[in-house]
């Protein structure tokens, strides 16, 4: 798989304000790649970099094979934006607006095709004003498709959204990685994260504090994983030999042995080879919610150490 | 269509959709030039440079549509294009900054075309008004005075970059413009400290480009070099800071 986007070491400062400290990450072709973070983390400012909208204070960008600093007018033509905070004129109508961005590239497909695709040939004729949010979203999609990008960059796409919406709007960003672009997803909503990266990076005061699947960070931040069952044995604490295991606590019938990494597996088969087989072991796994909270400072200061990425 | 014609294209079908700047640039001159004209009889000649006051107020309306498109409707249009992150939207689609503030300044031309064709008609109608004497040279001062505020306006835009503040600025260097630059009372009834400030006023030296040779007065020379350099040195600004907006 080739690497469309590579970052090294970038840096945005706005006078005293570090944006972004030093982020760096690739992205692989074809992939829906999350940029999760809270707000000001420097999701958007990254982005806008790695788009050649701004200037960055430092680092290395290279998208699609050229440098996205140097070659940015060469590059947007390979690349479809949905940027944070921006708009089209409220008078200017939906066909009109595909009309005029499809210009920019003659050689693109027809913009009809994609009217039609996104659902808004209904609205051909309404001003961009009077569009609902879903609306815009689409016709915002749309418009960034109209160049057949190689590469999507989606920043905030369902802020605003209600829940109905929202769904309609994973169902269209799943279409666009078929169509073979790669997707960059900026978001904030996990369960967005979760439902369609398949790499992310969760960035927090301009750094990157954790990079990897949604499973993979899952099971990387579970520092503290709780393996529950119920047994009538009379002693269970050898299990606190298991070098995985931190405490075993007993209430009644039911145990909490705490762990990290494998520690199921191990309480498992530490079980089974004393003749102890309960019924209802299970782990419980932090939800990608948890893990994030965990990581930056929307979890109130209660920053895990950070020994992953 | 190519981009930027297609560019201008729609921009013009939304400059017709802004019910303001229409307004603006059409009606209110329109209506201004009928009733001061209609102040005034054949008889104070001679306080209107010994023409016609309708003939006089014709020439100064042209540029008064010159100066409502270049200090009011362009930038309140181009900063609220800044301000909503619309040029942003634009710039991210390939679709230059540039080139946006340069279908701008065609559409505000076109407008401004179209404003003063509609008084010459208003004005022929009316009150039998003469048409240019001289009409190369009047062509020569309205793109030449056109050219100069409708920079002037990109530079009010990228200043401001907000709707509500490039036409409070907009309007506070109208006003003043249109009363003293031969729009209102006619010069010779001004105060001299009125007619000091006339002096200096950019509005002036486009109603004096136009007028002068409107009535068969020949070229003000003067007016169209100072148009120019406002010209050059309100383009380079706006420019620079286009450029560090972005």
């Amino acid at each position: 798989m080739a690497t469309v986007i590579e970052v090294g070491h970038l840096r945005k400062r706005y006078g005293d304000l570090a944006a972004v400290e030093d982020i760096s990450f690739s992205v692989e072709q074809g992939e829906i790649y999350g940029i999760l973070g809270p707000n000001g983390a420097g999701k958007t400012s990254t982005v806008e970099c790695i788009q050649g909208l701004r200037e960055p204070s430092g680092g290395e960008i290279r998208v699609l094979g050229v440098d996205a600093i140097r070659d940015r007018t060469q590059l947007r033509r390979r690349i479809g934006s949905q940027l944070q905070e921006s708009a089209l004129p409220d008078r200017i109508k939906v066909w009109e607006a595909l009309d005029l961005f499809a210009s920019v590239d003659t050689a693109g497909p027809d913009w009809k095709v994609l009217m039609d695709q996104w659902g808004l040939t209904d609205k051909r004729s309404t001003s961009f004003g009077n569009l609902s949010g879903g609306q815009r979203q689409r016709l915002f999609v749309a418009l960034a498709l109209v160049n057949e990008p190689e590469v999507v960059f989606l920043d905030e796409l369902t802020q605003g959204l209600d829940p109905a919406a929202r769904q309609v709007a994973w169902g269209l960003i799943r279409e666009i990685r078929e169509s073979g672009a790669t997707v960059v997803l900026v978001t904030h909503y996990m369960d967005e994260a979760e439902a369609l990266c398949d790499r992310l990076s969760i960035v927090d005061h301009g750094r990157i504090v954790a990079t990897g699947s949604p499973q993979q960070l899952i099971v990387d931040a579970a520092t503290d994983l709780q393996v529950h069952f119920t047994t009538d044995a009379p002693d269970v604490t050898w299990l606190q030999d298991i070098d995985v295991v931190t405490s075993v606590q007993r209430d009644g019938n039911r145990v909490v042995v705490r762990g990290t990494g494998p520690v199921l597996a191990l309480v498992a088969s530490a079980l089974v080879g004393r003749g102890i087989i309960p019924d209802d072991l299970r782990q419980r796994q932090p939800t990608l919610e948890e893990v994030y909270f965990s990581l930056t400072d929307d979890g109130k200061g209660t920053r895990a150490d950070a020994t992953l990425s | 269509m190519p981009l930027f014609p297609k560019l201008t294209w729609t921009e013009l079908k939304l400059f017709a959709r802004e019910p303001f700047a229409v307004i603006f640039t059409f009606a209110f001159p329109l209506i201004t030039l009928v009733v001061i004209s209609g102040s005034f009889s054949i008889e104070d000649a001679e306080d209107f440079r010994g023409v016609a006051p309708w003939d006089y107020y014709l020439a100064s309306y042209v540029g008064v549509v010159i100066g409502a498109v270049g200090t009011i409707a362009l930038p309140v249009h181009v900063a609220a294009y800044a301000e909503r992150g619309i040029l942003r939207r634009f710039r991210a689609s390939s679709i230059p900054t540039w080139s946006v503030l340069g279908a701008q300044v065609v559409v505000g031309f076109l407008m401004a075309v179209i404003g003063s064709v509609v008084l010459m008609i208003a004005g022929r109608l009316l009150y039998d008004a003469s048409l240019p004497e001289q009409p190369f040279g009047v062509l020569v001062a309205f793109v030449i005075g056109a050219a100069s505020f409708l920079t002037l306006g990109l530079l009010i835009a990228m200043v401001t970059r907000n709707a509500r503040a490039a036409q409070a600025v907009g309007m506070l260097l109208f006003f003043p413009m249109f009363l003293l630059s031969g729009a209102g009372p006619p010069p010779d009834v001004m105060s001299d400290a009125m007619q000091s400030v006339s002096d200096v006023l950019p509005l002036t030296f486009v109603v004096r480009a136009i007028q002068d040779p409107w009535i068969g007065e020949g070229q003000d020379t003067t007016s169209l070099v100072l148009l120019v350099a406002i010209t050059v040195v309100a383009g380079a600004i706006a420019g620079w800071l286009m450029k560090r907006g972005i």
